[in-house]
């Protein structure tokens, strides 16, 4: 019952939807209705199209933020341990992140071609930021207190950081993760509008030429769609690797 | 046989470019095995001494030390909260000792200390879960597995109500009755200092300026005490303190 109210009002969006389309409200080929979607919906899947595409985009997110994290992550807990050294090559990062991503494609097509290199390059950008932001700030907002704990028990400095600063530092490094996802993607949506072969945001551009608004906005669902179950998988994974750090936290709430 | 020999023990915190003398000189002996107490307001120095026996702070001078030198001293210590892991459970906590060694004590130790701390039900508990009197105790149960030969507690109390502090203060006794570890119990609680000391030292102002030695059994009758209660609280005088622990806390801001 719980679950049923909590679709509720998607599925009112969606009736509202149907019934402009019925109506006439708007032109259908600005906002086709939900069943000419649906139709292009199963047509583009069953004829693999929307799969090869997903596919496409899904390998790119998965390879580029993980490729940011092992970047952003050992740099975060790094800058957090030595702020004062590393505080010079602050400026230089804060230049990078105030750049979006998009704003470098051609660049990044210059150098790297209009290939895989240059899509995941900008999912790097884009969710480099995000971890590294987020695990610099974990180490900041680590509890001396605990700390001293470890102090206490005679812990060398590389116990302490094993047993203490890493764990104490997950929620935030997930909270990271998670934007990181978030902004890869949307990113990567963009790359692919721009310069691509495949790829959900190649998808909608090819229905665009086309002017297929029906196909634009399964695209579009597909978009929506797989960021929400990316986003909800991963708070399913660590909440079963960490249940202590989601005690508090709404299973929905974004960070 | 001296557990602790402490020597000219003089702190100073530095701070907006002034110097605050937390301790000043202070000279003792704890023999092994006895439970110390010292009893002063808030900012006399007697947290600033737990920590420097501890080896939390460097001694601006003297020493802190087992009489006779040899090995280093192995001291525990519990402190005002409980300052538990979040991410381990309570059974996990009491043990990070060993974990943090990448070892695990015997399921036996585990399980009795657990069971004599009254923690059984919660053992696997997280401690957002548990109330801050079973947390307190699954503190002290991680410092008492750790097995020092000195075991320091900060006002380990004073966050707690009247009754979980009275019913932890007797459990405290209880194990202390049974291992006979030597203790160093830090409180601005008088009546705390009478329950639970065998000496009690007072201080003020980063001196110890009287040490009462206690000979009453356990467990004791406050209320009979109120004679030496008044001379702690005399000696503990009206003077004004300004506040090592606060003073400390402006240097790390500036």
């Amino acid at each position: 019952m719980r679950r049923l109210s909590f679709f509720l009002p998607s599925f009112l969006l969606l009736l509202l939807w149907q019934a402009g389309s019925v109506f006439g409200w708007w032109n259908a080929f600005l906002l086709p209705s939900p069943q000419a979607v649906g139709e292009t919906f199963l047509t583009l899947l069953l004829n693999g199209t929307l799969f090869r595409h997903l596919q496409a985009s899904l390998g790119r997110v998965l390879v580029g933020t993980g490729l940011a994290f092992a970047a952003g992550f050992p740099l975060g807990v790094f800058f957090g341990l030595f702020p004062r050294g590393c505080a010079p090559f602050l400026p230089i990062l804060d230049f990078f992140r105030h750049t979006p991503p998009l704003a470098l494609i051609p660049l990044l097509i210059l150098w790297l071609g209009i290939g895989e290199a240059s899509k995941i390059a900008v999912i790097i950008l884009a969710s480099f930021f995000p971890v590294f932001l987020n695990t610099l700030g974990g180490v900041a907002a680590c509890d001396r207190k605990l700390i001293e704990v470890g102090r206490s028990f005679g812990l060398s400095r590389g116990a302490i950081f094993r047993t203490i600063l890493l764990p104490s530092i997950f929620p935030h490094v997930l909270t990271g993760m998670r934007l990181a996802l978030g902004f890869g993607f949307r990113a990567l949506i963009g790359a692919e509008l721009v310069a691509a072969a495949s790829g959900l945001g190649y998808m909608i551009h090819d229905a665009e030429m086309l002017s297929r608004s029906d196909a634009v906005i399964v695209g579009i669902l597909a978009i929506g769609i797989l960021g929400s179950l990316l986003d909800a998988l991963v708070l399913k994974v660590s909440s079963r690797i960490a249940p202590w750090a989601f005690q508090e936290d709404d299973v929905h709430g974004r960070p | 046989m001296d557990a602790l020999d402490i020597r000219n023990l003089r702190k100073e915190f530095l701070f907006d470019g002034g110097r605050f003398p937390a301790l000043k000189g202070i000279t003792l002996s704890i023999p092994a095995g006895m439970f110390a107490v010292f009893v002063g307001k808030s900012g006399c120095g007697k947290t600033t001494l737990l920590r420097l026996v501890a080896g939390l702070e460097e001694p601006t001078e003297g020493t802190v030390g087992v009489r006779g030198g040899g090995a280093p001293l192995r001291t525990g210590i519990v402190f005002q909260e409980p300052r538990l892991f979040p991410w381990l459970t309570v059974e996990e906590n009491i043990a990070f000792s060993y974990r943090s060694m990448g070892k695990r004590p015997t399921e036996e130790t585990l399980s009795a200390l657990i069971e004599s701390l009254g923690l059984t039900a919660f053992r696997r508990a997280h401690p957002s879960r548990i109330s801050g009197g079973m947390a307190q105790r699954a503190s002290l149960g991680r410092t008492l597995l750790y097995d020092p030969d000195i075991i320091l507690m900060d006002e380990p109390f004073s966050a707690l109500d009247y009754f979980t502090r009275a019913a932890l203060r007797d459990d405290l006794l209880h194990l202390w009755q049974e291992r006979r570890k030597t203790v160093l119990f830090v409180t601005h609680d008088v009546d705390e200092a009478l329950c639970l000391g065998q000496r009690i030292h007072v201080m003020d102002r980063g001196e110890v300026v009287r040490i009462f030695d206690v000979e009453d059994d356990y467990p004791r009758d406050i209320a009979s005490m109120s004679g030496l209660k008044r001379e702690i609280l005399d000696a503990i005088g009206n003077g004004t303190c300004c506040g090592a622990h606060h003073a400390k806390e402006k240097a790390a801001e500036a």
